[in-house]
């Protein structure tokens, strides 16, 4: 699709009244680039946890888009970033995907880059350049701004972009609460990074779905790793390929589910904290129970036991783990797994959470191997020259519920719906339409029924 | 005399060569022919089967390649986790593996190290090929670092430690053993 067929059509690609969204949006390229240069080139994404490069000259590579950032840590203690390109070929001026170093430099010719990217050294500087390269016209590009919450960094390439709280709005700064009052918070060494097959927005929508526990995580209900209480399957519904009915756990018919829709596309949705301890009879987030983490995420806030996701493509979960979901191709995203721990935490609680970051989500997590398969195969249909043409439906709870709106929150009270993953695709076509931040602002305002 | 003693030690180490690369071709051959719980049979009560992250480093910094114990991995688990996993596939709803995966576990260069009572380290290559449904293809190499004990059912892996070629993995999940 040209660039003008695509922005007449964008009405069309995603319908909030209907709940259905245009298959092709998943695989078109030139809609990916679109999406490259709308919505990655200009919103804040996520880089890394300070608590990563903690050192002066630590660095940790970082995607925005289509490019690569160099995170580094300052000699000043602040934090800069910037593209990973020489200004004089191209070449990646660094190749590890994080360490420590006292400088940059490009092993085509040897231009060296201080820690704040301003070019430092050129091989023979009079000899060949007759000493009339003036420096400090070609250091590495960088950022247009960079700002740190609570210790999450974030950077956008739109130097008008508003700063990074107000872009957060009340959601996505709640979001990112979730995981910063857990206690004095920092990264496990280690990202784990695989690829999947996939569009990057099959990995965004599934953040919300708290449909396809049931059936994708089915082994993982069987083997007990997610609490379901004994008398809660509901019979029917699912038949297996021989006929029989599916016997499926969980999502007892009262589960109910707390939604947040932010400006800019933020959204939190899952279940209700106290609904989710009483129907599967088990106490998962000890942390929040006291009274100050409670009055720190307000009324609402404390309420939410699901998946907050920053929009674009940062989720954080509920277990205290940060997922990035990075495009590299139209079919082809990485899984990103940012693993938090508490600084002060003794070394059994801190052994048992790392059980659990390892053993739920990640390519060999025994949830998450399960995914992957979906979204792959979701995004190879939307090829299909018929298959495509069949709209992808988002019809649950469409037009039943109403937005409370408080505390700078859109708030939604409503049993397993699908308003989050409308919401989200709402977004993505308002971004897409390239407007300016007011008129985004005003376009991502939630409606007052959903 | 000393000729002999010294061409016992060899043939000695040959039937222990040939032990240990019997006992791998077979768990091979167990993990091939889908036998997970034949296959956690293997493992000692007090195993650690590990696969760190690895990172690309400078060579500078390459001591800082691999994650640890303690910290990230694909891999961290004690005997009750590979049990948990084998069962996983048992029950007829562990979809990335259902339709199952065909896997061939090539393992080479195998050799064998420090010996100290019943227990040896064996460092040994692996080539895992995979293919998933009609057209998925996933190949892993790298090299695993056991240690292997002597009991009464005979050897038994009493540590493995997984080291990955890859950093950026190139897959979609890692529902295979290794």
């Amino acid at each position: 699709m040209a660039e003008t067929k695509v922005a007449d059509q964008l009405d069309s690609l995603v319908s909030l009244e209907r709940g259905e969204i245009d298959r092709r949006i998943f695989s078109d390229p030139e809609i990916f680039d679109l999406e490259m240069k709308h919505i990655f080139g200009r919103a804040w994404l996520f880089l890394c946890h300070e608590s990563q490069i903690p050192r002066r000259g630590d660095f940790f590579e970082a995607p925005m888009g289509t490019d690569n950032v160099l995170v580094v840590r300052q000699k000043d203690g602040g934090i800069k970033a910037f593209l990973n390109t020489c200004s004089h070929r191209g070449n990646a001026v660094c190749r590890a995907e994080e360490g420590n170093v006292r400088n940059f430099m490009c092993t085509y010719h040897g231009w060296t880059f201080g820690l704040d990217g301003e070019l430092v050294g050129v091989p023979g500087s009079s000899l060949f350049y007759k000493d009339k390269l003036d420096r400090s016209k070609h250091p590495l590009r960088k950022v247009a701004q960079l700002e740190s919450y609570r210790g999450f960094v974030f950077a956008t390439f739109d130097e008008t972009a508003p700063p990074l709280p107000e872009y957060l709005g009340a959601t996505g700064r709640l979001g990112l609460d979730l995981l910063a009052e857990r206690g004095d918070m920092e990264v496990i060494p280690g990202i784990q990074k695989f690829t999947v097959k996939t569009n990057w927005k099959f990995t965004v929508d599934n953040v919300f779905d708290y449909y396809h526990p049931q059936i994708t995580h089915m082994s993982a209900f069987a083997l007990g790793l997610i609490p379901a209480p004994p008398d809660n399957y509901m019979e029917g519904g699912a038949k297996s390929e021989t006929g029989a009915n599916l016997e499926v756990p969980f999502l007892p018919t009262d589960l109910h589910n707390v939604v947040m829709v932010g400006e800019y596309g933020h959204a939190i949705s899952g279940p209700d904290q106290d609904a989710l301890e009483v129907s599967t009879g088990v106490e998962p987030f000890a942390w929040r129970h006291n009274d100050e983490t409670q009055a720190r995420l307000g009324r609402h806030g404390s309420r939410v036991a699901g998946h907050p996701h920053i929009f674009p493509t940062t989720w954080v979960t509920a277990g205290g783990q940060l997922s990035l979901r990075v495009p590299r191709e139209p079919g082809v995203t990485e899984i990103w797994w940012f693993s938090f721990r508490d600084k002060n935490a003794s070394p059994e609680e801190n052994a048992a959470l790392l059980s659990s970051h390892i053993h739920f989500f990640g390519p060999a997590g025994l949830l998450e191997q399960e995914d992957g398969e979906n979204w792959a195969q979701s995004t190879l249909q939307t090829k299909g020259l018929h298959s495509r043409e069949v709209p992808q439906l988002l019809k649950m709870g469409l037009g039943t519920s109403e937005v409370v709106k408080d505390d700078g929150l859109a708030i939604i009270d409503a049993p397993i719906n699908e308003h989050a993953q409308l919401w989200t695709y709402h977004s993505w076509r308002e971004w897409l339409r390239n407007p300016t931040w007011e008129e985004l602002r005003e376009r991502t305002v939630p409606h007052d029924r959903f | 005399m000393t000729t002999e003693t010294a061409e016992q030690a060899r043939l000695t180490a040959v039937l222990l060569q040939h032990e240990v690369e019997q006992f791998y071709y077979h768990e091979s051959a167990l993990l091939d022919a889908h036998r997970y719980e034949d296959w956690v049979f293997l493992f000692t009560e007090d195993t650690h089967y590990f696969m760190p992250l690895r990172r690309t480093v400078t060579r500078r910094q390459l001591h800082l390649e691999f994650t640890k114990p303690g910290e990230m991995a694909f891999f961290d688990e004690d005997k009750n986790y590979l049990e948990i996993r084998a069962r996983k596939f048992a029950t007829g709803t562990s979809w990335a593996e259902d339709p199952p995966s065909r896997t061939r576990h090539l393992i080479t260069n195998v050799r064998i190290g420090e010996k100290s009572g019943d227990e040896l380290q064996v460092h040994s290559n692996f080539l895992l090929y995979r293919t998933r449904l009609k057209n998925d293809l996933d190949q892993w190499v790298g090299r695993r670092e056991d240690t292997l004990r002597r009991t009464e059912a005979g050897l038994a892996i009493a540590k493995r430690h997984i080291f990955l070629d890859q950093t950026v993995l190139q897959s979609a999940n890692l529902s295979s053993f290794f």
